[in-house]
């Protein structure tokens, strides 16, 4: 097949072997405002940068609750987070109904990985969005990331948007498993009002392994 | 089979029923649950099949639960009534109903409610609401005790005597009685 008719399929592999819809998604992610998660074994903590608002507009909501003991975060489109926000909520019910228990959080993923896949096989637009997800389960405190391709990372950090690689070596300098939710919070707003040029209005998200409880609340700056 | 009672008093609500679970003639169970809460708030007694009124239960949980995390605030009494009667009336419309009619009670902004949904979808309010096969002769106490200006507690000792009169005619219903109240301005929202 000629290269030109290829070019007029993106949907497709390129001839580097790449997905171009689902780079270009990627760096659609990479346009949205900075967005942390850190874990420790106590709890795990996740931080969005709330872009300045116009006067008399209410600032967006960006970090929201799944169920009881799991929340998220996104970064990209806030469409398309929001939509793939609603899927992990039903995913998550279903599950209560199908077994009477909360899901955890590896299989939630696994659901939103699973449908963020079926947008990088045909000749549909992947979803531009990353999604942050923070949660304790039997296994723990749970923090994984999930890219337009499906993709999924387990970890105890990860920074989305917006010059998320400077914010990421901010976390990794003050990174250490002992880390207290003060010093984590404190650490989350420093990385993200450092790449974004100074104070800044953050939301944050907090689940605890003593509480099992996702959290969140518009926190402008609690530890400025 | 079954009795379950809700009443409405200025101060809550309360919902009472018995604990037996029939078998056609034989008593299946003596200490079966049929009152469920759907939040701190709002609850629901069961009558009719068990496995129906479970089932529409979780859903109905579900379905609240996720109404409330999209709009960040919980259900009113009658969002939940009407939520349980819509899933029952399309049910009912595509020849697969659910043998259920249950009392859903509950506290909001607006006070104390009492619905009935039945098998058909058709919800109503009143003051205090009976169903069951023992709800007939728990009407006839209901009836005659109930007072507009009842107090919670006495809201409480009415659903219980209903309950109990019913249990001693009716074959369907025995082996005791739960009670719950809520009382207004409860907490109300809560996941669970």
């Amino acid at each position: 097949m000629a290269s030109g008719e290829m070019g007029r399929m993106p949907f497709f592999y390129n001839q580097e072997g790449r997905l171009v819809q689902v780079d270009y998604a990627l760096q659609a992610v990479s346009r949205g405002s900075t967005t942390l998660g850190l874990k420790t074994k106590d709890f795990a903590l996740l931080s969005s940068q709330v872009k300045p608002t116009r006067p008399l507009m209410e600032p967006a909501e960006k970090v929201f609750v799944v169920d009881d003991h799991i929340g998220a975060t996104g970064s990209g489109y806030i469409g398309d987070v929001t939509t793939l926000l609603d899927q992990v909520r039903v995913a998550a019910q279903r599950h209560r109904l199908v077994y009477d228990e909360p899901i955890d959080v590896g299989t939630l993923s696994r659901t939103l990985s699973e449908y963020l896949h079926e947008f990088t096989m045909y000749a549909v637009r992947p979803f531009g969005a990353s999604v942050l997800l923070a949660g304790v389960d039997d296994l723990g405190v749970q923090l994984l990331q999930v890219d337009p391709s499906g993709t999924t990372f387990k970890g105890s950090a990860f920074a989305i948007g917006q010059s998320s690689d400077e914010a990421l070596e901010t976390i990794v300098k003050g990174y250490r498993p002992d880390l207290s939710v003060e010093a984590a919070l404190a650490l989350a707003t420093e990385a993200i009002e450092a790449v974004n040029g100074g104070k800044s209005v953050i939301e944050h998200g907090l689940v605890t392994a003593a509480s099992k409880r996702f959290e969140h609340q518009q926190l402008p700056n609690a530890v400025a | 089979m079954t009795t379950t009672v809700g009443i409405r008093s200025k101060d809550g609500v309360v919902l009472a029923a018995d604990k037996r679970a029939s078998k056609g003639f034989f008593v299946g169970s003596k200490v079966v649950q049929k009152i469920f809460s759907l939040d701190g708030a709002t609850a629901v007694a069961i009558a009719g099949a068990m496995s129906d009124a479970e089932y529409l239960v979780n859903l109905a949980k579900a379905e609240r639960r996720l109404l409330a995390l999209r709009r960040g605030y919980p259900l009113s009494v009658k969002e939940s009534a009407k939520l349980i009667s819509n899933i029952v009336y399309s049910s009912m419309k595509s020849y697969n109903p659910f043998y259920v009619e249950l009392v859903v009670a509950g506290v909001d902004r607006e006070g104390a409610h009492v619905y009935t949904s039945d098998m058909s979808g058709a919800i109503t309010s009143e003051d205090f609401m009976s169903s069951g096969s023992g709800s007939p002769i728990a009407y006839g106490v209901l009836e005659q005790g109930f007072r507009k200006e009842f107090s919670l507690d006495e809201a409480r000792k009415l659903a219980e005597a209903a309950v109990r009169a019913a249990m001693e005619r009716d074959p369907g219903s025995g082996n005791g009685v739960d009670v719950l109240a809520i009382p207004n301005g409860h907490a109300f929202g809560g996941a669970n």
